[in-house]
C-alpha cells in the first residue's frame, strides 16, 4: 500500500503554525492529491480514531488550520482547475480543487476565458490563500462593498465526510436540522471552518471583468480628516450609471511605517515611492466600470477629498490591473507586516500571537470609531496599526505588543471592544473566522446562537467528531 | 502637418525633451501557450514598458531643475494612446502617437528610423530620453539606433544625471568594471537604467486633467520620408519567428553537510556560477 500518511518530523514544522502565529502540534501529516487519497487517509486514520485538521495555504489568522494533536490533512497538492464553461448571459463557471490559491486561480481563469474576460469577485488581499480556505473561513476581501459576499460566488461544492463518502452540494439545496431549523446546505460548509468535513471540489461563479479599474490613494495630514472624508462618502457615496466604488480602505500611519520598513523585500511594492512622513493616514479607493463613469466618480471623490484637506496633486491614481495590483499589494502589506511584527516579538516570547480585530459596527460614524480606537490604544499605552474596510466600519486593529504584558493588555482591550460592539448590535467576527485563537480570546462574547448552530451542524455532519476539532467552540484535542 | 514646424526650438527658450515610451503586453507565465511557448495576446493587458517610465521620471526630475517641456512619443496602434495618458498623469506636457499601418511589424532598425522621423517632424529637441530596453523586444538597441539616425551623441544605461544645462549634460553610467562620467553637448540621447529612476506615482489631478488633453497623432503623411518601404515589416532587417520562454533547468542534487561545511559548499556552488 502506498504511503500517504507521514509521521511529523522537523521538515513539517511549518505546518503547525499559520499567519496568526498560533502554533500547535500533530502526530502525522498527509498531502492528498485527489479524493481517492483523501478517502484512503480517512480510512486509515478512522480505524485508529485520529482527529484531522484540514489545512490550505496556512494564511489563516485565527489558527483554524493549526492542529492541536492528531493528523494534518494539507490540501495544497489539490490545486488543479478541473473544468470551466461560459454561461448564457456572460457569466461563467469554473470547477477547481480546494488547494488552488487565488493567484493561480486568476491565471487559470484568464487562460480559460481569453475572449470573454471573467473574474471571481472574492478578493482577499492575501493571494496565496486557497479557494478552499476562503470558502471555509468566509474570507471576503476589499471589493465586498460592490460585489457582495464570497458565498454568493460559490455555486456548488463536494464535501467528504468522516466515513469517506463524498456529497455534492449545490446552491438552493436546503435541509432541516433536528432542532427544526432549516438552512441552505451550502451554509453547513461555507464559513464553518472545516468542522463539518473536507471540501474536495468547488464550483465558482465568475462574472465579466469591469471594462476598467482605477485605484486612488488619498493622503491626509490628520487622521480626523481621513475620518471626515470617509463619513462624507458614507453619507453620500458618489454614483454613476457606468461605474461604482468597489472598495474604500483605510490605512493608518503606523501601518504605512511598518509597510515601508519592509518594502525592500516586498517585490510588488518596492518601487512605490515613500509616503510623506507627515501623513497620518490614507484612504485607498477602487472604482470599477467604464472609463467615462470612473472619471466622473474620480472627480467627485477628488472634490470631497479637497474639502477634507487632502491634496489632489499628491493623491496617487493608477489604472489597469497591473498597476492597481501594486496598490492592492500595498494595502495587503498592512496585514502582512503586522504579522511579521508578531513573528519578530515571538522570537523572545512564544506565548505571543496575532491580536487583530475583525469587528463591524455600523451605527457609528467612521471618524468616531477611528478616534475611539486611537484614544483607547493610547490610554492603554499600546501600539497598534489600524487598517480595513472603511465604508463598512470594518477595521482590523492589530495590536503590536512589545512584551507579554502588552499582549495581555491587548487581549483585555480587544475583549472590551467586543463587549461594546455586542452592545451596539455589531459583529465581532467579520471575515476571518473564529478558529482556535478567537475562540479562546472572545469565546464567551461570540453569539451563543451561532455557536449552537455550529455545534448542531457538527453533530449532524461529523458524527465521529474527527474534523477540525477546537475550531469555533472548544473541544478536547488529540485522540477521540 | 508640415514636418519640423510644430514645436520649433527658439534660442533662449525652455529646453525641449523628447521621451520615447512603448506599450507592451503585461506578460506573465499564464500568457504563454504551455506547448508552443507562443505569446497569447487575446485578453492580455497592455501596460507601459517599465523601463520607459524610468526615462520619463528622469525627464521630470530634470524639469524640476531646469525650464523644460516634455514631449512623449509612442509608436503603436490607437490603444497605445493610453501610454500618453499615463505620461500626462505623471507630468508630461505633450503626447505624440505615431500610428499608421505602415509602421506595423517594425524591428529595431525600422522602429528607430520611425522614431527619428517622428521626432524630427515635431521639431528640434535638445535631449532624447529612452528606457534601457523593453520587456517584449528586450533588445536594448533602439536607443542606440535612434541616436545613430539622428546623428547625435548618446550615453546608454545611465544611472545618474549629474547636472544639465541648456548646452550640455553630465551623466554617469556603469561599465562592467568601471563607472564612467561623461559630458555630452546637446542635442544628445540618453537611455537610463530603471532602478535609478524609480517613477513617481501618477497624480489624481493630472490623471483627470490628462484625460482631457489633446493627443497628437503622427501618420506616415506627417513624416519627411513617406516611402513605406522604410517602415514597418518592409523596412525591417530582421524577422521574429517565434517567442518562447527559455527552458528551465530542474537539476537537483541532494547533498548532506553540517554547519560550516554546508556553508562552504553553498559558497563554492555560487562561486562556480559567478554569483558570489
Amino acid at each position: 500500500m502506498r504511503q500517504l500518511i507521514y509521521p511529523m518530523k522537523e521538515q513539517y514544522e511549518e505546518f503547525i503554525i499559520d499567519e496568526s502565529k498560533f502554533s500547535g502540534y500533530a502526530q502525522s501529516i498527509s498531502f492528498p492529491k485527489n479524493e481517492e487519497e483523501i478517502r484512503e487517509v480517512i480510512k486509515e486514520l478512522g480505524e485508529k480514531h485520529i482527529p484531522i485538521t484540514i489545512q490550505g495555504g496556512k494564511t489563516g489568522i485565527t489558527g483554524a488550520g493549526v492542529p492541536e494533536g492528531g493528523h494534518i490533512m494539507n490540501l495544497s497538492h489539490m490545486n488543479q482547475m478541473k473544468d470551466g464553461c461560459l454561461l448564457e448571459g456572460g457569466n461563467g463557471l469554473i470547477v477547481v480543487e480546494p488547494g488552488i490559491n487565488l493567484m493561480d486561480l486568476r491565471k487559470e481563469i484568464n487562460a480559460t476565458f481569453r475572449k470573454n474576460l471573467l473574474f471571481w469577485p472574492p478578493d482577499p488581499t492575501e493571494t496565496s490563500a486557497t479557494v478552499g480556505g476562503v470558502a471555509a473561513s468566509n474570507a471576503q476581501g476589499i471589493s465586498r462593498l460592490l460585489y457582495g459576499d464570497s458565498r454568493d460566488y460559490i455555486e456548488a461544492l463536494r464535501i467528504i465526510d468522516s466515513k469517506g463518502q463524498a456529497h455534492f452540494i449545490e446552491r438552493g439545496k436546503k435541509f432541516t436540522l433536528p432542532s427544526g431549523k432549516s438552512i441552505e446546505m451550502l451554509d453547513a460548509v461555507l464559513g464553518k471552518e472545516g468542522i463539518t468535513g473536507v471540501i474536495s471540489e468547488l464550483t465558482l461563479k465568475l462574472i465579466p471583468k469591469p471594462e476598467s479599474i482605477w485605484g486612488i490613494a488619498f493622503f491626509f495630514e490628520q487622521a480626523e480628516d481621513a475620518g471626515k472624508f470617509v463619513d462624507t462618502l458614507k453619507r453620500d457615496l458618489p454614483k454613476s450609471k457606468n461605474a461604482a466604488v468597489a472598495a474604500a480602505e483605510y490605512i493608518d500611519r503606523e501601518s504605512i511605517s511598518l509597510i515601508e520598513s519592509h518594502k525592500g523585500t516586498m517585490t510588488k511594492i518596492k518601487e512605490l515611492p515613500n509616503i510623506d512622513e507627515n501623513r497620518a493616514g490614507m484612504v485607498y479607493i477602487e472604482i470599477h466600470g467604464e472609463e467615462e463613469g470612473i472619471e466622473e466618480l474620480a472627480e467627485s471623490l477628488m472634490e470631497s477629498a479637497i474639502i477634507c484637506n487632502s491634496d489632489p496633486d499628491e493623491a496617487w491614481a493608477v489604472s489597469g490591473e497591473t498597476d492597481v495590483e501594486k496598490l492592492r499589494a500595498f494595502r495587503h502589506g498592512a496585514a502582512e507586516t503586522s504579522n511579521l511584527y508578531i513573528e519578530k516579538v515571538r522570537r523572545d516570547d512564544k506565548r505571543i500571537t496575532k491580536l487583530g480585530t475583525d469587528m463591524i459596527v455600523s451605527n457609528l460614524t467612521f471618524s468616531r470609531v477611528l478616534a475611539d480606537i486611537q484614544e483607547e490604544l493610547d490610554d492603554a499605552g499600546l501600539k497598534g496599526c489600524v487598517f480595513g474596510h472603511a465604508l463598512e466600519n470594518h477595521l482590523h486593529v492589530n495590536i503590536l505588543p512589545e512584551c507579554y504584558g502588552d499582549y495581555e493588555k491587548g487581549i483585555g482591550l480587544i475583549r472590551k471592544w467586543a463587549a461594546e460592539v455586542n452592545e451596539q448590535h455589531g459583529e465581532i467576527v467579520g471575515e476571518h473566522g473564529i478558529g482556535k485563537l478567537k475562540q479562546r480570546i472572545l469565546g464567551d462574547l461570540i453569539s451563543g446562537q451561532y455557536i449552537e448552530l455550529c455545534r448542531e451542524l457538527k453533530s449532524e455532519f461529523d458524527k465521529e467528531n474527527i474534523w477540525n476539532r477546537g475550531n469555533i467552540f472548544p473541544e478536547k484535542a488529540g485522540q477521540v | 502637418m508640415e514636418p519640423g514646424k510644430h514645436f520649433p526650438r527658439e534660442s533662449g527658450s525652455s529646453m525641449k525633451i523628447a521621451v520615447c515610451m512603448k506599450q507592451v503586453p503585461a506578460v506573465s507565465e499564464g500568457n504563454m501557450d504551455p506547448k508552443t511557448g507562443v505569446l497569447l495576446r487575446a485578453g492580455m493587458e497592455a501596460i507601459v514598458n517599465v523601463y520607459d517610465l524610468a526615462a520619463l521620471e528622469a525627464a521630470l526630475r530634470m524639469k524640476e531643475s531646469i525650464d523644460a517641456s516634455i514631449h512623449v512619443f509612442t509608436m503603436g496602434p490607437s490603444k497605445a494612446e493610453s501610454v500618453l495618458r499615463e505620461a500626462f498623469a505623471m507630468g508630461a506636457d505633450e503626447g505624440w502617437l505615431i500610428c499608421d499601418k505602415a509602421f506595423a511589424g517594425a524591428d529595431v532598425l525600422a522602429t528607430s528610423y520611425t522614431l527619428m522621423q517622428a521626432i524630427r517632424a515635431v521639431g528640434d529637441f535638445d535631449l532624447i530620453l529612452c528606457g534601457k530596453q523593453t520587456t517584449d523586444g528586450d533588445t536594448a538597441q533602439v536607443s542606440g539606433g535612434l541616436a545613430r539616425w539622428m546623428d547625435i551623441p548618446h550615453a546608454n544605461w545611465v544611472t545618474e544625471v549629474i547636472n544639465i544645462s541648456h548646452k550640455e549634460i553630465n551623466v554617469r553610467y556603469n561599465m562592467e568594471n568601471s563607472t564612467v562620467t561623461a559630458s555630452m553637448s546637446l542635442p544628445c540621447l540618453v537611455s537610463v537604467e530603471k532602478d535609478f529612476f524609480i517613477p513617481r506615482m501618477p497624480s489624481l489631478k493630472l490623471k483627470i486633467s490628462g484625460k482631457k488633453k489633446t493627443v497628437h497623432v503622427l501618420t506616415i503623411e506627417d513624416l519627411e520620408d513617406q516611402d513605406k518601404k522604410h517602415y514597418g515589416l518592409s523596412g525591417s532587417a530582421t524577422k521574429v519567428r517565434k517567442i518562447f520562454p527559455p527552458p528551465r533547468t530542474k537539476h537537483q542534487e541532494p547533498v548532506t553537510f553540517d554547519g560550516d561545511k554546508a556553508a562552504e559548499y553553498i559558497l563554492s556552488q555560487l562561486s562556480d556560477v559567478n554569483l558570489f
